[in-house]
């Protein structure tokens, strides 16, 4: 939270514009701060989720114990109780402190809609777009980082749940390039984003975040060789459509860093492709490295952090699932290693010249 | 100014995209001077990274060919020539200490090879125990974060393996115990003495390890008959978690106080569904987790408020 003198010094920094004058709402800028949900320490933000989760989980362990399950309608009516009780708490008091309550009453809401629903023998594939439609019309009435976060889990699980149970595993290469192209969607455009107050600038932070997960998650599906017999037929689009996305991130960074020679740009463009030729049977790769330089662009540390830990899980995987002896492994990685290397020393003197500019 | 600050001044002002981007770019975003330096380490660490993994593909593959001499000599060349280039002093101490740890990485091959001659088994626990022997004065030289990690993962895994192969009669709370007393240790050493120094991923990992230890051994230990190792754990616990708070208040770090109460309620959780039984207590066990994670939070907030006009 932010004192008025803070943000009287902060709107200081800021130079006026070039046309008309600079108009803003102290009280309105002081109250956000005061009820500020969006930006709480990462630690509050784990807390709360934990919290919710497990809460949600003993009480569902109550119910199957109780046989409160047997009700298909009962646990429709109970379920919907629910998300719209986590709403009311949030409208009603909108503080930080009830988002575990809110956050629980949410997921258990919909857990009990969904067993609901199974109960009143619908199909899994109702369920899942009933799971999305309720997701998408609560969105509407909240905005709060936890329950939109959760939101996007939600509406994340269900399309993971309809493509797993229509065993169509192609989509999910469809589906991974979607969620890259989001994620670097939000990530160039944030400045626009925000600046249009319209609903997503709201969702921003919570819609990145949970995206962010989302995409991981789906890496992970892809990078296991017959995990959930995801066929290899179609890999190639998603390694294809990543690779082009991280070319295109070279071209901003590029223009970006201000290296406007040709020779080099075309130089990197094509060692570019050379370190992600051998990714192309895992994409999972190349999406955790477009996740660590997105994340490392707009300075984001959650996704950074994640990025490097499955980057180097998905290298470690895909290595080990290789199928081809432990030398010929040994001899692709040494070159791949040596190539880095020689790349870093190619690029360590020209890099430094640019630096000291 | 922070991302936040900008989110919410362009919420209620009229600041346009140009200027937001402008902000943002100025403000938040890395500049090229930090992309530059993340470029570098990142490829050699990359570089650094695969071709260390290739040799341990090359000697894991065990060439029947090669006679023990060269494969001696082949892992022991590689060693001597990553440590000279470790010591190289053209290149900056960043890149010195990502050679050294790959370095550090090459000894427990040559521990490996060795083990593969002599048949003495590749996860016997000396083999953990000589590797981390051995890279003691590297790690304390380098002093490398990195490196500091890679050492304590070693000293973890030979414990977790001197415990399954030799000590067989340690029950499991006592091995989670031991782990909880070795890493808190080194917490608690950082902390006191070279906080300032070391980087804050490094230090909250262990203290998470530490902390799931400590968790792990006192759930096990209340499930399991009640003996007088989980009393000392429960002691040394008590002990470490009022040192960790009254750390995390002193110096107003929220880890502390947010991750060991939610170790705490994870405890009593397990002390809740171990003594009562019946629907009821799920219930029960629903409404203790939502009602204490959100007074740990609210007590957090309420800290962090007053720190904030403290300073």
């Amino acid at each position: 939270m932010k004192l008025r003198e803070d943000i009287q010094a902060m709107i200081q920094i800021i130079p006026p514009p070039d046309e008309g004058s600079w108009i803003f709402d102290e009280e309105s800028i002081l109250y956000a701060y005061q009820k500020d949900d969006d930006h709480q320490s990462l630690s509050v933000k784990i807390l709360s989720v934990f919290g919710g989760l497990m809460g949600s989980l003993a009480f569902l362990g109550f119910l199957f114990i109780a046989g409160l399950y047997n009700s298909g309608a009962s646990l429709l009516f109970f379920g919907i109780l629910f998300i719209a009780a986590a709403i009311w708490l949030h409208k009603k008091y909108n503080k930080i402190i009830m988002d575990t309550l809110s956050v629980a009453f949410f997921i258990i809401g919909f857990l009990q809609v969904g067993f609901g629903c199974l109960q009143l023998d619908l199909t899994v594939d109702f369920v899942c777009f009933v799971c999305i439609i309720v997701v998408l019309v609560s969105l509407t009435f909240v905005q709060n980082y936890m329950l939109s976060f959760v939101s996007v889990l939600i509406i994340h699980g269900s399309i993971l749940t309809l493509v797993l149970s229509h065993e169509a595993y192609e989509f999910l290469h469809l589906y991974d390039v979607a969620l890259a192209g989001s994620l670097m969607y939000l990530s160039f455009q944030e400045a626009k984003i925000i600046a249009s107050k319209k609903l997503l600038s709201k969702l921003y932070n919570p819609l990145k975040t949970g995206l962010l997960f989302s995409f991981l998650s789906v890496l992970t599906l892809l990078s296991k060789r017959g995990f959930f017999a995801v066929s290899s037929e179609y890999i190639w689009f998603s390694s294809i459509a990543l690779i082009a996305m991280i070319c295109y991130f070279i071209h901003r960074l590029l223009i970006f860093l201000e290296l406007r020679n040709n020779k080099s740009r075309i130089v990197i463009y094509l060692l570019t492709l050379l370190a992600l030729l051998p990714t192309v049977w895992s994409p999972a790769i190349t999406g955790a490295l477009l996740v660590i330089l997105l994340s490392f662009m707009v300075h984001h540390r959650t996704g950074f952090a994640l990025g490097i830990v499955f980057f180097i899980y998905f290298i470690a995987l895909y290595y080990y699932d290789l199928d081809i002896t432990l030398l010929t492994k040994s001899i692709l990685l040494c070159t791949t290693g040596l190539f880095f290397v020689a790349l870093y020393l190619y690029t360590a003197q020209k890099m430094k010249t640019n630096e000291e500019v | 100014m922070k991302r936040q600050d900008i989110h919410i001044l362009s919420r209620h002002s009229n600041l346009s995209e140009e200027r937001i981007e402008k902000l943002l770019k100025d403000r938040v975003y890395h500049d090229k001077n930090a992309w530059y330096k993340f470029l570098r380490i990142f490829m050699m660490s990359l570089g650094v990274g695969l071709t260390v993994s290739g040799i341990v593909f090359f000697f894991a593959y065990n060439w029947a060919d090669l006679h023990k001499f060269t494969k001696i000599g082949l892992s022991q060349s590689i060693l001597l020539a990553s440590t000279m280039l470790a010591i190289y002093p053209k290149w900056n101490e960043k890149i010195r200490n990502v050679i050294l740890l790959g370095a550090a990485v090459l000894v427990g091959v040559s521990f490996a090879v060795f083990g593969q001659i002599y048949q003495t088994g590749a996860n016997a626990y000396d083999f953990f125990l000589a590797w981390t022997l051995f890279i003691s004065l590297w790690v304390w030289v380098g002093n490398f974060a990195p490196l500091w990690l890679l050492y304590l993962l070693l000293i973890n895994t030979t414990v977790i393996l001197y415990a399954e192969q030799i000590a067989q009669g340690w029950k499991e709370v006592f091995i989670c115990g031991l782990l909880f007393v070795i890493n808190a240790m080194v917490v608690i050493f950082i902390e006191k003495f070279g906080r300032a120094r070391i980087p804050g991923w490094f230090v909250y990992t262990v203290a998470l390890g530490a902390i799931g230890y400590a968790t792990m051994g006192i759930v096990i230990g209340i499930f399991d008959e009640p003996t007088d190792t989980f009393i000392q754990l429960l002691i040394f616990a008590l002990v470490a978690y009022i040192l960790g708070m009254w750390h995390g208040f002193q110096t107003k770090n929220g880890f502390y106080l947010s991750a060991l109460p939610f170790s705490i309620i994870i405890m009593i959780t397990a002390w809740l569904i171990k003594s009562t039984e019946g629907e009821a207590m799920l219930l029960l066990v629903s409404l203790f987790i939502i009602g204490s994670v959100t007074l740990t939070i609210k007590i957090l907030l309420n800290l962090q408020k007053k720190w904030k006009h403290e300073a």
